[in-house]
């Protein structure tokens, strides 16, 4: 396993693992990576597995945890299994944020306590620009849900996923979630990514090898390259950048990846801003 | 006939295939298991070793190939195999000997080469251990080391016949029409009785 970790500390991998918990989403976003949806596919991550391979991520030299979807709150058994999770490791989990209202955000209660954070995507200032991209309400929901978080106790980042905003709309971008309580260093701003929905969209950035830094992911498909990699194009999973099937034991995607990432240039995707 | 399995086109190819897609289709074996990386990366260079150059002569490396093939009536790889025999100099009354539309008795007359098929017949079709004469009279032409490449390239064309038949691959129209231009029939999957 030595490989790994060497890779892990001279920069060739990431120290951070993904899981893809899900496919579906309450939420049709028009760049939408995978290309969920209500309908979509559930292509779900069993727990236990998530669970398992999260201590053998620990044991490799993983720091952190990244779990993703689809919208990962529609499983209500998440942040139980996010608890759990977290005893080895920090986990970031992604969500839309438009499901922590009434009993939704009592269900959180496991993960309060926990080295865990939630990311919430926020796209614009402008409740119309952001809504044209997630959908009706988006954004009246997701401001509501950030304040009701915080005050509860959960620790929350915000993404933003879109073209590069002018000066004026990246100031009322940042002037909106420091309103919200959340610090700029909890606030990233990433491209929208040439895959998925992404595909035709004018401004998206590439997404191959030689731009994504490797950061292997889990999915229900198998080992992946970048969370950036298991995208869904007219609904079957894109296999240009699985690494492998095998997804357990974690060692061997993780070498399998290291090895397949020998060579790149260390951060040769900074540029794009998609780590 | 629609093949069982669907191929990984060469946009689609894992980024530790991409090489083998740089020229072309690669065919169907490898389009299909390009659906599994890790799989493939072992799979490719050890079917390379056994039916590629080594110490047993292409010659006899496709007497067994064509023959297991028939045997196991996988008509991909006879079809694929009657081009590569051709290729490879065998005549046509031995390919379609092989094929087993002649019976082979009446088409090879070398001694290393009857004991040849008896082992390759036995160990495709048969179950068990292989009968003393058999066995006697195959070792009596071939060193151990042969014995055993062949027997591993038996194996293994076993495999790939199962895999081709099961999954319903398909052979190029370039390769059926070669074939057919030959006089070959290309959609048979009934192989005769051993000779």
């Amino acid at each position: 396993m030595n490989a790994v970790l060497d890779a892990m500390e001279n920069g060739t991998i990431s120290r951070r693992v993904w899981f893809y918990a899900n496919y579906h989403c309450n939420l049709e976003c028009s760049y939408c990576l995978t290309e969920s949806s209500p309908r979509a596919p559930r292509r779900q991550l069993d727990h236990s597995l998530m669970k398992s391979l999260t201590r053998q991520a620990a044991d490799l030299g993983f720091t952190e945890v990244g779990v993703t979807g689809g919208e990962t709150f529609l499983d209500l058994a998440l942040p139980a299994t996010l608890a759990e999770m977290s005893e080895s490791v920090p986990v970031i989990v992604l969500t839309n944020g438009t499901l922590f209202a009434g009993d939704r955000l009592e269900r959180l209660a496991p993960m309060l306590g926990r080295q865990i954070s939630m990311q919430i995507s926020l796209d614009s200032a402008n409740p119309d620009l952001n809504d044209m991209a997630r959908g009706p309400e988006n954004f009246a929901k997701v401001v509501e849900s950030i304040p009701r978080l915080i005050n509860a106790g959960h620790r929350v980042r915000i993404a933003s996923t879109g073209q590069a905003p002018d000066e004026e709309s990246q100031e009322a971008l940042c002037t909106l979630h420091r309103s919200l309580g959340i610090s700029d260093d909890d606030h990233v701003v990433r491209p929208i990514v040439r895959r998925g929905r992404g595909a035709t969209f004018d401004g998206s950035v590439p997404a191959g090898p030689d731009e994504l830094f490797p950061e292997l992911t889990i999915t229900a498909d198998g080992a992946f390259w970048s969370p950036f990699a298991p995208t869904v194009s007219n609904d079957h999973v894109d296999t240009d950048l699985l690494v492998s099937r095998t997804v357990e034991p974690l060692s061997v995607p993780a070498q399998r990846l290291v090895a397949l990432a020998q060579g790149r240039p260390v951060g040769s995707d900074v540029a794009n801003n998609i780590r | 006939m629609t093949a069982r399995v669907s191929f990984i086109t060469a946009n689609q190819a894992p980024v530790s295939a991409r090489h083998l897609f740089a020229g072309g289709d690669p065919g169907p074996l490898v389009s299909s298991w390009a659906q599994v990386p890790e799989m493939l990366d072992v799979t490719l260079p050890f079917v390379g070793m056994i039916m590629g150059a080594s110490s047993v002569s292409v010659r006899h490396k496709e007497l067994v190939i064509l023959r297991t093939s028939a045997l196991m009536q996988c008509r991909f790889c006879i079809n694929a195999h009657t081009e590569v025999a051709v290729d490879v100099g065998l005549n046509e009354l031995e390919i379609r000997a092989l094929r087993g539309e002649l019976a082979v008795g009446d088409v090879f007359a070398m001694p290393s080469e009857i004991a040849l098929l008896r082992w390759i017949d036995a160990v495709a079709t048969g179950r068990g251990a292989v009968a003393d004469d058999i066995a006697t009279a195959f070792a009596g032409h071939f060193q151990d080391h042969e014995v055993v490449e062949v027997t591993m390239l038996i194996g293994a064309t076993l495999m790939l016949n199962r895999y081709a038949s099961a999954l319903q691959l398909p052979n190029s129209a370039e390769s059926i029409d070669r074939l057919q231009q030959a006089g070959y029939e290309t959609a048979l999957t009934n192989q005769g009785a051993i000779a």
